[in-house]
């Protein structure tokens, strides 16, 4: 039977509040990048990039200073014209240490960058986007050539310009004001996957981005919003509202034909592809009440967090500042890491904007609620407390490892149980012990 | 270097806590404690409070003797007193909800580790255990509603003081709760209307059809409560009472006295609801009211007790384990782990 969904969306999940007004209409402008850099060479999953350059040496926008390391790794490029200082280890948005080159930057911004491909075919394609160092953007930094050549045939591509994480509104902002650019990144995807269908999905609170994406598109290349729900944005769940097809426990989306990306990476593939641009630079949200000038920036990598809370003003008032979305981004204890290409927020949130403080933390009262608001039908609270009597045997079969982490369980939560601290502890307990 | 606020993510939650559903509930029984002070008079609200001060008493008392750390502040004793309260007849000493009370709290309760590791209801086991204890006085007399003109706001306070002999009075005054002449069949508009309004006998809160359907509807609307709890539960002692009219030659006439007397209402709502003793996925909660609509019928027609509601769902609470494994959540994407099985 064929189904008509009027308005497509998956099951469960959560609706908090957008908060995306704080910077929805502040068009992106060049963020002014300090005289040093300190660009990290892990800015991906997988493998850190080998350095590429010595102390010393002279770079342009665009050297490669990081050399990929392995299939799932990804090359690393400087962000401004200048002399590299040094190597320092220091502490990543997402709590790990890695390498980073120190540049120094000599405003020049002198450019040297690949040349830009005229014949678009599926190895040239993905060569190029390997060779440009692109990872996901939407803040997952798989590296996307490996997510371009899936294990089996697929016949779908999904870009995802969902955005459903509270604050981020820097999607929003490419699809304003890079509408064409996307859709030539994404028929340059098209080619790469050799799949004749590709559908963007957009959450329906973004009616101007709707309407600026479909003057573009075509029969191929379909737009199609979907309910504003968290977290729509998430693979399995984009899958399904889209397509309705269901990732099988332990899949990948490749296995029912489907590849998801970001809309910044199709922009970046763009780049790449059109104008041999690689992937240094982004655009970043910085949000929340926290910070004086909050705005959409396109922002070189290797900027610091220091340098955005200094530019965009950040005030006393600030409890937290968030790497990410408030759903799933990184609570930094200070602003020592450097941005990015998977940097997509940094938001300044004041004590009445998180929920820490005004929500006491309680015994679980089993009302559920985490499990009937969990996006891939878990029980958190049973897993909870499989992890907390260490049996990695029973929250192995209560599925723990499906967990996206996206954090529904807790944020509906009454009882305030810190239970994607537990899924983690859980996966971990699983993977250590090797039930 | 400034120092910020570090925690898993997410970072932002929604506004619900556990003493703000509590405080939803005890809204939501708002409207059955006016009933019940405007038809037993002050004696009712004297009962409440004592039971809801007991209860709270006993759980401090217990976390302070067994240097636990103090949670009457989730507001969750109060429900189960106040809960209990509404089960009492308007005739009980003073002394039955200090010690129906502190059993619920103290011996359903705590000793299984405290909110949300019971098994059973609080407030449903302390009633069945005061039935066990003194039978007497929790169902023969139930109290007839009182008239506020001439002093009748003070009558149960009255009969309290005189003692036991004047409670028998009452109990002459009161003629059955609509409950036990439903065998007996027979009932006219003017009679359902009363106890759609609650102007009949029964326990405190049991009266007022009306003032929990208030409360229910506030619980379901609020999203405190799942709707198929009570829509399933009182939709399978209907379809019960439908048949055994049918059997008895008069289908319909069973249906609304089924339904509006005797605790049903309040158990499907308030009680049969509970988080900590009901099934945790949709369809086992559908399971569960089935289950205590099913079991409540065959005592009410069938058993030797003319109200069966209590009794019902402590039985489905101790089921409830059982339903939850039998009707598992499957994960999104859920593949049944057999050789060579595949699940579309
Ligand atoms: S259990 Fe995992 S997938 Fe489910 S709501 Fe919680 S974080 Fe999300
Ligand atoms: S939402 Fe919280 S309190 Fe409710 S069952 Fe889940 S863990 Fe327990």
């Amino acid at each position: 039977m064929e189904k008509i969904a009027l308005k497509l969306t998956f099951k469960r999940g959560v609706h908090p509040a957008g908060n995306k007004n704080i910077a929805k209409d502040i068009p992106l402008s060049e963020f002014p990048t300090p005289s040093v850099v300190s660009i990290p060479l892990s800015q991906h999953i997988g493998a850190p990039a080998a350095p590429a350059v010595q102390v010393g040496d002279h770079v342009s926008v665009g050297t490669l200073i990081g050399r990929s390391s392995g299939f799932v790794s990804a090359n690393v490029y400087s962000s401004v014209s200048g002399t590299v200082k040094e190597f320092i280890t220091k502490r990543t948005a997402i709590g790990t240490k890695a390498n980073h080159v120190v540049i120094e930057n000599d405003g020049l911004y002198q450019e040297s960058f690949l040349t830009p491909l005229t014949d678009l075919t599926a190895e040239s394609v993905k060569a190029r986007v390997a060779e440009a160092g692109i990872v996901g953007m939407g803040g997952a930094t798989f590296p996307t050539h490996v997510k371009l050549s899936p294990r089996t045939p697929v016949d779908v591509l999904i870009i995802n310009a969902a955005e459903c994480e509270p604050y981020i509104t820097c999607d929003y902002r490419l699809c304003l004001e890079k509408t064409k650019e996307i859709f030539e990144g994404i028929k340059a995807m098209m080619v790469a996957l050799g799949v004749k269908e590709a559908y963007i999905g957009v959450e329906d609170n973004k009616p101007e981005a709707i309407r600026a994406l479909s003057v573009f598109a075509t029969q191929d290349i379909r737009v199609v919003p979907l309910i504003t729900k968290y977290p729509q944005g998430a693979e399995k769940q984009l899958i399904y509202s889209i397509t309705q097809r269901v990732v099988p426990e332990g899949a990948l989306p490749a296995d029912v034909g489907a590849v998801v990306d970001n809309v910044h990476t199709a922009y970046a593939i763009y780049e790449a592809v059109f104008l041999g641009k690689p992937s240094f630079m982004r655009a970043m949200t910085v949000s929340g009440k926290g910070c004086a000038k909050p705005g959409n920036f396109w922002v070189r990598n290797g900027v610091t967090y220091q340098d955005v809370a200094s530019y965009c003003e950040l005030l006393p008032e600030t409890e937290k500042v968030i790497s990410g979305g408030p759903m799933m981004g990184f609570a930094q204890s200070d602003l020592l890491p450097s941005t990015g290409k998977g940097t997509s927020s940094l938001l300044f949130l004041t004590k009445e904007e998180v929920a820490e403080g005004d929500k006491p933390i309680s015994a679980c009262i089993n009302c559920a609620s985490c499990a009937s608001h969990c996006p891939m039908r878990l029980m958190p609270m049973f897993i909870e407390r499989a992890v907390d009597a260490e049996d990695a045997a029973a929250a192995k079969k209560l599925h723990a490892m499906s967990c996206l982490e996206c954090g529904c369980c807790a944020y509906v939560c009454p009882a305030r149980r810190p239970l994607v601290t537990s899924m983690r502890r859980a996966k971990k307990m699983i993977k250590e012990k090797g039930v | 270097m400034n120092k910020f606020v570090v925690s898993s993510s997410p970072h932002i939650a929604n506004r619900r806590t556990v003493s703000g559903i509590m405080q939803e509930v005890l809204i939501a029984l708002l409207p059955a404690v006016i009933a019940s002070v405007y038809f037993f008079g002050f004696y009712a609200l004297f009962l409440e409070l004592l039971c809801v001060g007991s209860a709270i008493g006993a759980e401090a008392l217990y976390n302070k003797v067994m240097k636990r750390e103090q949670t009457i502040k989730d507001c969750s004793a109060a429900v189960t007193g106040l809960l209990l309260a509404l089960n009492l007849p308007a005739t009980v000493p003073f002394y039955v909800p200090i010690i129906g009370s502190a059993f619920a709290i103290v011996f359903v309760k705590m000793l299984f580790g405290g909110i949300g590791k019971n098994f059973a209801n609080p407030a449903i086991t302390g009633r069945v255990f005061l039935l066990l204890a003194w039978g007497a006085l929790m169902t023969k007399p139930w109290g007839s509603p009182i008239h506020w003109s001439d002093g009748g706001a003070f009558y149960y306070f009255r009969c309290i003081l005189k003692g036991n002999s004047a409670i028998q009075d009452v109990a002459a005054v009161t003629t059955a709760t609509p409950l036990s002449s439903l065998t007996q069949g027979g009932y006219a508009g003017k009679d359902l209307l009363k106890m759609f309004l609650g102007a009949t006998g029964g326990s405190l809160g049991e009266t007022s059809a009306l003032a929990l359907l208030i409360g229910g509807v506030y619980l379901i609307v609020r999203r405190i409560i799942d709707w198929r709890v009570p829509v399933t539960f009182v939709g399978t002692v209907a379809l019960f009472a439908l048949i055994y009219g049918g059997a008895n030659g008069d289908a319909l006439g069973y249906i609304l006295p089924s339904v509006l007397g005797g605790g049903l209402l309040l158990g499907a709502f308030f009680m049969a609801t509970d988080y900590s003793t009901s099934p945790n996925t949709k369809t086992g909660l559908v399971v569960f009211a089935f289950g205590c609509g099913l079991i409540t019928s065959l005592i009410r027609f069938y058993g030797s007790y003319p109200e069966g509601v209590s009794f019902a769902i402590l039985l489905m609470n101790i089921l409830t384990p059982y339903i939850d494994k039998a009707f598992k959540m499957h994960p999104f994407g859920y593949v049944k782990q057999k050789a060579g099985g595949q699940k579309k």
